[in-house]
């Protein structure tokens, strides 16, 4: 029976409903306001359990406060033209893995999604897929194989993880050493999918096992992790309903930054090129490759020069080369997004190892796979004039676009890039404009704003008529700007500006989308500032101050005469721009304005090596003698005039740093090349206006200041009331204000120079050039087996012995051996090492063991690339297939990097006394010699009867033998050991799993372990003699009798005589007499007897009857028995036929078929 | 195969013996390995000083695992950079240099050691001209480490002095560790509320120190009366084997800037305590006009604190950079590929430095 639901009812809040409210000027407050009291409990006891709920609430709010290295997304408000920050960097992608068996149905999810994201069907997805997945995100999708190496590279760096579990047959081994290696790096976010329960006919059966399954899943992740089940494949993909459910899942997925990721860059690489000269590789085919790598940043910034970096499984390389791109999936821009959803032109996919779409994208051309005319997806080639077309096709931003974000200088010395103003857009004239070559002018505040007024309106209407917008709005665009003109194309194309995201290379690439975007921003600055000066007035004092440090010729950019130059330091000390001609002439000249002398490089003498410098006692003691120059330093001092005196005396009204505002107004002006104009005070000479301007500005920014001020001091009255929290809103307030700091501070330079200074930063797509890589990486890449691009920490190419907590995995099912080779996957490296496992023994020493505890901690130390404390790790014994059983055989965390270790293991040194006096004995065969007893003088020993001692000295006759002194005396039958330590040193084995150079990737054999060599080799375990166990044979001690002389024993007291008494000779009185019964005794001896054998025969009888029940009870059990021996043999066979079968299409899956919708029975 | 085992595969490499210490700090704190050739090739004298060669000694008393090879001839030798255990060390260092050459050294080092730092060093205190004494390494450059963090249990103890050229002083320096520094912004100089001062006397008349005080109070008296100088005069053992006095100064502003100067006494040199405090004086001045809110003396540290840092943006305001801070600047590209924005006011030569840290933690500090 259809139950009926009662119907939502229809919202009444909510962005449309304020706006209409708005509108029409409704007030649903009630002219009140909330009212506290109207929600308060009535009840003490619903008051406590609210507080405590509220309580419970706040606390499980508080985590430790981490910083985000990604940019932050982006923030999509109902509020027009402030919505999209757009030219800020938007976050990376989002990593999301596939992970599970083989046949569970990754790809066909993968397919799904992508196709739901997209509206692409791909064939045979292949490495990451990087698609838009809304307004604010994009997600990179990536299959992972079902071998361990890609389990472990790609569980450092996924966000998220869809865990795939076969419904029909539960979870797999792999799956939970999946969830291991995600435990010991950092664990991402896990959402599971059950997958054909379709399989499962019966619905109880299927319930019981989606619970079962949820609780495993469970314990594995935590209590209430989310589990989908995807039920049946319809046209080779899952329902679009649950597809649909999932996709939203993700989209509102957020992510605590993880440690390791917060402090490494790295990169998916979703493209790899082998960029090795065809020449070399003819001569020589096992050349080192140069190759390029494409992909997102993540992390922190990417160090511009010589990243050290480590592709897990190619191994430590270096970054010759970082090269920003364009975005190849950029988010929807505000312009083309005026809808509340996303355009169908926004859905970009970007897979270039899948091949979507026949497109391929390279550094300095675009590949298009043409297969018929004019059309994209296939395989044919084309022509320069086809191409062409094709790339008209993809033009998406029209001509004015491009010029505006043009660099077309009119001068080879212009300062400003030649912009077309956004007058063209404007139906009003604009604000007068007083003058001044002013090329690379802000827009007009005014007319953006009307314009964004009227582009409210749009949107208000939009809201109402939603499907219908669509054409009207790109209408009007083609009113503005003749969008698909193919003139403005082919000048676009002439100019090299970007089109779709990708560069349309003439010869170089700096003329790049990014560049643009920084131009937009520093006019989007300059908007946002002081809004009450008209716009002819802003820059007046900036361009005055401009003008004359160019006058002056004083404009130094210390940055590129530091960097760039051959000038030595105490030139550019000195203040110099030129390189002197090694004359004395010059060096004097910049002595002249200096008191410190310009010493010149010389290589000899002691200088050169020390702080202070060379000071002019006479130039010092002129200059400092004079009373105005004394009188100038008044101000630097606290008790000096207050504020700044201007050329007149009059002071201004800004106290000291009067040029300050100056500047700041200046930089956003900057023309790119890294550094700000200085700004000089006008002096009075100037016009009156620039004075007023500065006095004006000055104004402002002391107002700024005290609201700036104000406002900390509010903020924080308000911490101290809400005390609850502080530390924890301290910290978040600390770190955020550091992110805006390390987004302002580089703010309008350059896009290239900021990058030699702060690096590449997380969510560009760049392009590393990477050196000497083996040529076996091209030679056997394979599209499903990850690239991962770690970056490496200055501390992490070294190399040292790591001491390590760890612990064997409990489902691990053999213990682990000292000095046997173990995998261990630490940082983003995976390598092979000898651990040697100790204990820490009464905090004195490092005492070796030879196995791991069974259920304890213990600690390894391995020699490996140094990693940071802290760092997690998982181990493993072996990475292939093969292996039997569960594979993670241990984790762990870095304790400590030393250069040096103490591990120690015991040493019982033993001899013999060969002579015997009171307390002194002489002990041999504890030493060879002499010299190794002179190293144990005072040494503690100690007999096996536990009589303590101390070496003394050596004796000269028999080698190694020596004196020793005990507290009791010993006997020669003692054996005198003495307790050592004897300190071990792992042994040094780095070798790096370098699964990605093999044509079989799972293939990866290292070092053997010794039992396994010696079965390989047929060897036998060498036994040691000594050794073997042997029965030990203890002889009862025999004393010999007391025999005391017979003089002695005369001379005796009485008391000490041996009292030795002869034995009995004669019979005793009982045994000397015979006992005869009376006939009565006689008849109660019979009556016992016979009443002995009764009983006797009543207990045969009865345990003769019990025998024979147990018989029979044998017998029925046996039948039992065997039925279910006979059952449990048949279900034996049945499993073992299923797991054949299983592997039978594995392999056939893995022979080829791959991708083929596989067919269930 | 790509990867080996071993020390990394590239060697930085260098000329002469300018800037040596600078690099073979920034050798250890990046392990960078080093070679420095043509040593002193032009001098009479060809090759590493002995002082030198102490110092290098003293790099790998306070590493494990360093190796130091030093050519026959001196002009060369190779470095291979090794950890920092910490601990208890001492050293007697080379009459030729003051203790202030080798804890300029050490100071960097000590925060990102495994255990607390403590070393004792023998030597002479201070010397005119070249290194700064013990006294501005207390009283200014342990300031400048607060900026980062480093606080607790830093000191500098002089327990003996001893001047040039003989010396017989003694200094303990004291240094906790840190897992990282802190990010600093540092802007605003402030303007300066305090003037103090050191003036020391070592094996001549105790009214030198006095002399002295006086005489640099009659030029800084104008600017503030917040000035406070002591003497410090030592005595008997304590004042080691050579005669000597000198004065240190330095300002505070509000805002706990430092800038200082000091000038000592040059042995076999006739210098009135005034001629040294009026130089000390001037020094000051000049040092305070350069404007910063760091000693000049010490942006090279700053600096490399700076860059030690989280990978968040650090910006201080130094004054007119020194040569020194210059080759510090590329020498810090070199090791740490670290680029600075440097943003000069071409009105009062300030310099704005900022650069991201490179997220450089102390791996030597071990968990438990």
């Amino acid at each position: 029976m259809e139950q009926s639901h009662r119907s939502h009812h229809k919202p009444s809040a909510g962005n449309k409903h304020a706006k209409k409210d708005a509108a029409q000027g409704i007030d649903r407050t009630g002219g009140k306001g909330f009212n506290p009291k109207a929600f308060t409990n009535t009840s003490f006891r619903a008051a406590d359990r609210a507080a405590r709920r509220t309580a419970e609430k706040d606390q499980r709010r508080l985590h430790v406060p981490l910083v985000n290295r990604n940019p932050e997304e982006r923030k999509v408000t109902s509020a027009k033209g402030q919505g999209m920050d757009e030219g800020k960097l938007p976050p990376p992608p989002i990593v999301v893995g596939i992970v599970g068996p083989p046949g569970v149905g990754k790809s066909t999810l993968l397919r799904s999604l992508v196709r739901r994201y997209t509206k692409h069907n791909l064939n045979q997805p292949q490495g990451p897929i990087t698609v838009v997945s809304g307004k604010t995100r994009r997600i990179t999708f990536i299959e992972c194989g079902n071998d361990l190496n890609s389990m472990i590279d790609l569980g450092k760096v996924v966000d998220l993880v869809l865990l795939m579990i076969d419904g029909s047959f539960g979870f797999e081994m792999e799956t939970f050493e999946f969830l291991n290696i995600l435990q010991s790096h950092g664990f991402p976010k896990v959402i599971g999918l059950l997958t054909h329960l379709d399989l499962i006919k019966k619905a109880s059966t299927l319930k019981d096992t989606k619970k079962r399954l949820k609780h495993r899943f469970w314990t594995e992740i935590y209590q209430g992790a989310k589990l989908f089940s995807l039920s049946g494949v319809m046209n080779g993909r899952y329902p679009d309903a649950e597809i649909n459910l999932l996709s939203r899942f993700i989209s509102v997925m957020k992510f605590r930054p993880l440690v390791f990721r917060n402090q490494h860059p790295y990169l998916l690489a979703d493209r790899i090129q082998d960029m090795t000269p065809r020449e070399l590789i003819r001569e020589n085919l096992k050349i080192d490759r140069t190759i390029t790598l494409y992909g997102y940043l993540r992390g922190p910034n990417l160090p511009p020069r010589n990243a050290k970096i480590h592709i897990p499984g190619a191994g430590d390389l270096e970054v010759k080369n970082v090269e920003r791109l364009s975005d190849p999936c950029p988010l929807p821009t505000l312009e083309s997004e005026r809808r509340r959803k996303m355009g169908e032109k926004a859905k970009l996919i970007h897979a270039p190892m899948s091949d979507v779409g026949g497109v391929m994208y390279d550094k300095d051309a675009v590949y298009i796979n043409v297969p018929g005319s004019f059309t994209k997806g296939g395989d044919a080639p084309q022509g320069e004039g086809e191409k062409m077309v094709m790339d008209l096709q993809d033009a998406n931003r029209t001509f004015a676009d491009g010029i505006q974000n043009s660099e077309i200088r009119l001068f080879g010395h212009s300062s400003a890039p030649l912009e077309v103003s956004q007058q063209q857009r404007v139906r009003r004239a604009a604000a007068p404009r007083s003058g001044g070559p002013m090329l690379g002018s802000a827009e007009d505040e005014e007319y953006d704003s009307a314009e964004d007024g009227e582009d409210f309106e749009d949107e208000d209407g939009e809201a109402m008529v939603d499907g219908l917008d669509d054409e009207s709005e790109e209408e009007e665009g083609d009113v503005r700007y003749a969008e698909s003109d193919s003139d403005n194309d082919d000048l676009e194309f002439a100019t090299g500006f970007e089109q779709d995201g990708k560069i349309v290379n003439i010869d170089d690439e700096d003329v790049d989308g990014e560049e643009n975007d920084d131009i937009e921003d520093d006019d989007d600055d300059e908007e946002e500032d002081d809004e009450d000066v008209p716009q002819w007035k802003r820059n007046l004092s900036d361009r005055a101050a401009t003008s004359f440090a160019e006058r002056m010729g004083k404009r130094r950019d210390l940055m590129s005469l530091i960097y760039n130059s051959e000038l030595s330091p105490e030139e550019i000390a000195a203040g110099k721009t030129r390189p002197s001609s090694a004359d004395a002439e010059s060096s004097r000249m910049a002595q002249g304005d200096d008191l410190f002398q310009v010493s010149k490089e010389e290589n000899k003498g002691d200088e050169g090596d020390q702080l202070k410098e060379p000071v002019d006692d006479e130039a010092l003691k002129a200059k400092w003698d004079d009373e105005e120059m004394l009188n100038s330093l008044k101000e630097m001092f606290i008790s000096g005039p207050v504020g700044e005196v201007d050329a007149e005396g009059n002071p201004y009204e800004e106290d000291g740093e009067g040029f300050e505002d100056l500047e700041d107004g200046d930089e956003n002006e900057e023309d790119g090349d890294g550094v700000p104009y200085v700004g000089v005070k006008p002096s009075a000479g100037d016009s009156g206006v620039d004075h007023e301007t500065a006095r004006a500005q000055a104004a402002a920014k002391k107002q700024a200041a005290l609201k700036a001020k104000f406002d900390e001091q509010y903020d924080n009255d308000s911490d101290e009331d809400g005390d609850m929290m502080d530390f924890y809103d301290q910290q978040k307030n600390e770190m955020a204000k550091q992110r805006q700091l390390n987004e302002d501070e580089f703010q309008g330079i350059d896009i290239d120079a900021r990058a030699q200074i702060e690096g590449y930063r997380s969510g560009m797509y760049v392009r590393l050039e990477i050196t000497e890589v083996p040529c076996e990486m091209i030679e056997h890449f394979d599209p499903r087996f990850p690239i991962i691009v770690g970056g490496l920490l200055a501390a992490e190419e070294r190399f040292g012995y790591l001491t390590v907590r760890i612990k064997r995995h409990r489902w691990f099912t053999r213990t682990l051996k000292t000095n046997n080779p173990i995998i261990f996957s630490l940082g983003w490296r995976r390598f092979q090492s000898l651990p040697i496992y100790h204990l820490d023994d009464h905090s004195i020493r490092n005492r070796l063991l030879k196995y791991t505890p069974e259920h304890m901690h213990c600690y390894a130390t391995f020699y490996g690339p140094v990693s940071a404390p802290n760092t997690g790790f998982c181990a493993f014994n072996s990475l292939t297939d093969d292996s039997p059983g569960f594979r993670v055989s241990a984790t762990g965390v870095v304790l400590d990097i030393d250069r040096s270790t103490k591990i120690v293991k015991k040493l019982k040194l033993t001899g013999t006394p060969y002579k015997i006096f009171k307390n002194t004995a002489f002990i041999k065969d504890m030493f060879n010699s002499a010299l190794e007893v002179a190293k144990f003088e005072g040494a503690n020993i100690k007999t096996v009867s536990g009589i303590r001692g101390q070496v003394k000295k050596a004796q000269s006759k028999p080698d190694g033998a020596f004196r020793a002194t005990f507290e009791d005396k010993i006997l020669m039958r003692d054996i005198v050991f003495l307790r050592a330590w004897y300190s071990i040193e792992p042994k040094k084995l780095y070798n790096p799993v370098c699964s990605l150079l093999l044509a079989d990737k799972g293939d990866w054999r290292g070092m053997r372990l010794t039992g396994q060599i010696r079965r390989d080799e047929g060897i036998k375990t060498p036994l040691d003699i000594n050794s073997a166990y042997k029965p030990i044979e203890r002889t009862t001690r025999r004393f010999n009798t007391l025999k005391v002389p017979r003089k002695l024993e005369a001379s005796l007291p009485y008391a000490s005589k041996t009292k030795a008494v002869a034995p009995q000779k004669k019979p005793t009185y009982l045994q000397s007499r015979a006992v005869v019964m009376t006939d009565e005794e006689k008849k109660a001896v019979t009556l016992l007897q016979q009443i002995q054998t009764l009983k006797k025969d009543k207990v045969a009888r009865r345990k003769e009857k019990q025998e024979e029940r147990r018989k029979e009870h044998r017998k029925k059990v046996g039948v039992v028995d065997e039925k279910l021996q006979a059952k449990l043999k048949e279900e034996k066979k049945e499993r073992f036929k299923m797991e054949g079968l299983k592997r039978k299409r594995e392999e056939a899956a893995a022979e080829g078929k791959y991708g083929k919708k596989r067919t269930r029975d | 195969m790509t990867t080996q085992a071993g020390p990394s595969r590239d060697i930085l490499r260098f000329t002469t013996h300018r800037h040596l210490r600078q690099r073979l700090l920034l050798s250890i704190l990046s392990g960078k390995s080093i070679r420095v050739d043509g040593i002193r090739s032009d001098d009479v004298h060809v090759g590493l000083r002995d002082y030198e060669i102490n110092l290098l000694r003293l790099a790998e008393k306070v590493t494990n695992g360093s190796t130091i090879e030093i050519s026959v001839t001196g002009t060369s030798f190779l470095f291979h950079p090794g950890l920092l255990p910490g601990g208890n060390y001492t050293h007697t260092c080379h009459i030729g240099r003051s203790i202030g050459y080798y804890l300029e050294l050490l100071i960097p080092l000590a925060p990102f050691c495994k255990k607390p730092f403590e070393i004792n060093l023998y030597g002479v205190t201070g010397e005119e001209g070249r290194d700064m004494s013990v006294d501005m390494i207390r009283t200014v450059t342990l300031p400048h480490l607060h900026l980062f963090g480093v606080t607790d249990g830093l000191e500098l103890q002089i327990k003996k002095r001893g001047s040039a050229p003989l010396g017989g002083g003694q200094a303990i320096f004291k240094c906790p560790v840190v897992r990282t520094l802190k990010t600093v912004q540092f802007l605003e100089k402030g303007k300066i509320r305090k003037i103090r001062g050191v003036a020391y006397s070592t094996r001549v008349s105790p009214q030198f120190a006095n002399r002295m005080v006086e005489a640099a109070r009659s030029i800084l008296n104008r600017y503030i009366p917040d000035i406070y100088l002591i003497t410090d005069v030592y005595k008997g053992d304590d004042s080691g084997k050579s005669p000597g006095y000198g004065l240190t100064l330095l300002s505070q502003s509000t805002t706990s800037s430092l800038h200082s100067s000091e000038t000592l006494s040059v042995p076999n040199q006739t210098q009135t305590p005034e001629d040294i405090a009026l130089k000390a004086a001037r020094l000051l001045l000049e040092e305070i006009s350069t404007g910063g809110c760091v000693d000049s003396k010490h942006q090279w540290l700053i600096a490399l604190l700076m860059a030690l840092g989280k990978e968040d943006v650090s910006k201080v305001r130094m004054g007119k950079l020194t040569a020194h801070s210059v080759q510090f600047f590329r020498d810090m590209m070199l090791f740490f590929g670290t680029k600075y924005k440097l943003v000069e006011n071409s009105q009062t030569g300030e310099v704005d430095v900022s650069c991201i840290g490179i997220g450089y933690s102390n791996v030597n500090k071990s968990m438990a």
